[in-house]
């Protein structure tokens, strides 16, 4: 790897005043994973990365509420989350999504700000914490603010936070008995970079669909809502028509493009069958499906 | 030419310092600093495991690493293992499952298959794989990898046994 410097500050605010904002190679790292793979491929060359593990200890904490709604500082690495029982029963689709999400050793390294602010449209965070309604905060040289996920995700590798600013923490409400699925398909090998992710986020009564949220990824430039199939499920009943009509307004919907996971209209193809078998998987322990 | 600091870890159970700049990776410093080979590079993208080494207890890519990020934490590597030749339970079922055929990735696997086990001790065959799914065997050992963590598992929960008798 090309030589850079590297700052060690103690402190969130003395990192944010590290980062120059004028300066495009200077820049954040926090487990590195990604950094590293960038810098090994040559494709980010810095001048200088500001450190955040040396940070105040609360940032790399988090809380779960009793009613079960998560806090977390921007350097909790994700195989904490991954162990903790709390946020197993907070938010089962969580527990279920960590496991494939790369491998243990990623797992053990990477934060949940490296995590949200590489943006890379194939990672399986994003559309999953996006349909249980996260924000995150951002903190840069002019202060705090709250950013809903929906807004976060701008492009391609490109997020809403301004030059200068970190994520300095992640909140995701509590569900209140919300069923939340993931589903990540791969088209190449198991572990490759999914070819389609759909996350979707349900608010039932009876057996009656009140609320829905439906993301897409990796398929799409950057995690994206499906509002038109969400309206499709809004007052359904609970059942394999409603869960169609859903797939299909998602497939008219998606601007999928074409790489080497499948052409776009294979693609739209995967879409239309994987929104249903999202709300399939999040709805199994209705026993209605 | 860049800077150039001394970091301070314990490595193997033995306070160490290291001259360090701020791109070398963990693996390097290991090679070059203390002429330690077992964690060893092979897709250097954090796919293999073949550079896994412990920080803290936590298994993690060596190859990924910064070495700067070693600072003040504890470094445990496959050479720890073996005491006074003796190889450790993980090691000696490997050797008895035949885990391996040309064994570089060897020590990424044992090194894994320590922490699944403090953590897990006795994981089912889906635990085992799926822990162990970010290790590649190029020679395809597998099956004699599921085996050789099998084989140790019920070695470690028999000397559990025969320590509360
Ligand atoms: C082998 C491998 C396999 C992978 N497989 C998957 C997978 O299957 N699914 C998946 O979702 N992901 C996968 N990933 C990606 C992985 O999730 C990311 O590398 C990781 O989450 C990044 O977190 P980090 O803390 O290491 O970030 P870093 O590498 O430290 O930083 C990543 C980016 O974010 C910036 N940054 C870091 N912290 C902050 C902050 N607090 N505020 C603002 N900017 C910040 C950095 O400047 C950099 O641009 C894989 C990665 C590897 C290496
Ligand atoms: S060399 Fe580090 S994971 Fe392959
Ligand atoms: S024994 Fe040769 S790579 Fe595993």
């Amino acid at each position: 790897m090309i030589p850079f410097q590297l700052a060690e500050p103690a402190s969130f605010a003395e990192a944010v005043r590290l980062i120059d904002p004028e300066d495009p190679t200077c820049r954040a790292v926090s487990g590195g994973t990604a950094m590293m793979l960038m810098m090994k491929s040559g494709v980010f060359q810095p001048s200088k990365l500001v450190s955040l593990r040396k940070v105040e200890p609360e940032y790399a904490a988090f809380t779960v509420s009793s009613d079960g709604a998560l806090q977390a500082g921007a350097l909790v690495r994700l195989g904490q989350l991954e162990r903790s029982e709390a946020v197993r029963a907070a938010f089962p689709v969580l527990a279920d999504t960590f496991p494939v999400l790369s491998n243990v050793r990623v797992r053990n390294v990477a934060t949940v700000g490296g995590n949200l602010a590489h943006a890379d449209p194939h990672m399986d965070l994003p559309p999953v914490l996006m349909a249980l309604g996260a924000h995150i905060t951002a903190t840069g040289p002019s202060g705090s603010r709250t950013i809903a996920l929906t807004e976060l995700f701008r492009g391609y590798y490109e997020t809403a936070l301004e030059p200068g600013e970190l994520i300095s923490g992640l909140s995701v409400p509590a569900q209140a008995g919300r069923r939340s699925a993931y589903v990540k398909c791969t088209t190449r090998s198991a572990h490759d970079w999914p070819a389609l992710g759909v996350a979707v986020s349900l608010a039932v009564t009876g057996g009656t669909i009140q609320d829905a949220r439906i993301v897409l990824s990796a398929a799409v430039e950057t995690p994206t809502r499906m509002t038109d199939a969400e309206a499709a499920l809004k007052g359904a009943p609970i059942g394999e028509e409603a869960f169609r009509a859903a797939g299909e307004a998602a497939a008219k919907a998606a601007e999928v493009t074409s790489d080497v996971r499948g052409s776009a209209p294979y693609k739209t193809q995967l879409v239309r069958v994987n929104v249903v078998r999202a709300l399939r998987k999040a709805l199994a322990a209705e026993g209605a499906v | 030419m860049a800077d150039l600091s001394t970091i301070s870890f314990t490595l193997n159970g033995r306070p160490v310092t290291a001259r360090i700049a701020p791109h070398h990776t963990v693996v390097e410093v290991l090679q070059n600093e203390f002429g330690l080979f077992g964690a060893r590079e092979s897709c250097g993208q954090g796919l293999c495991g073949c550079c896994t080494v412990r920080v803290d207890g936590d298994p993690v890519s060596g190859c990924l690493f910064l070495a700067a990020f070693l600072e003040g934490t504890r470094v445990d590597t496959v050479e720890s293992l073996a005491r006074g030749g003796v190889p450790s339970v993980v090691q000696q079922a490997f050797i008895e499952a035949g885990a391996f055929q040309c064994g570089f990735c060897t020590p990424g696997f044992i090194m894994m298959t320590e922490r699944l086990l403090e953590e897990h001790p006795d994981p089912d065959e889906d635990l085992i794989r799926h822990y162990l799914s970010g290790n590649l065997c190029r020679c395809g050992t597998y099956p004699e990898i599921v085996a050789a963590v099998q084989l140790a598992a019920r070695r470690k929960s028999e000397a559990r046994l025969d320590k509360a008798s």
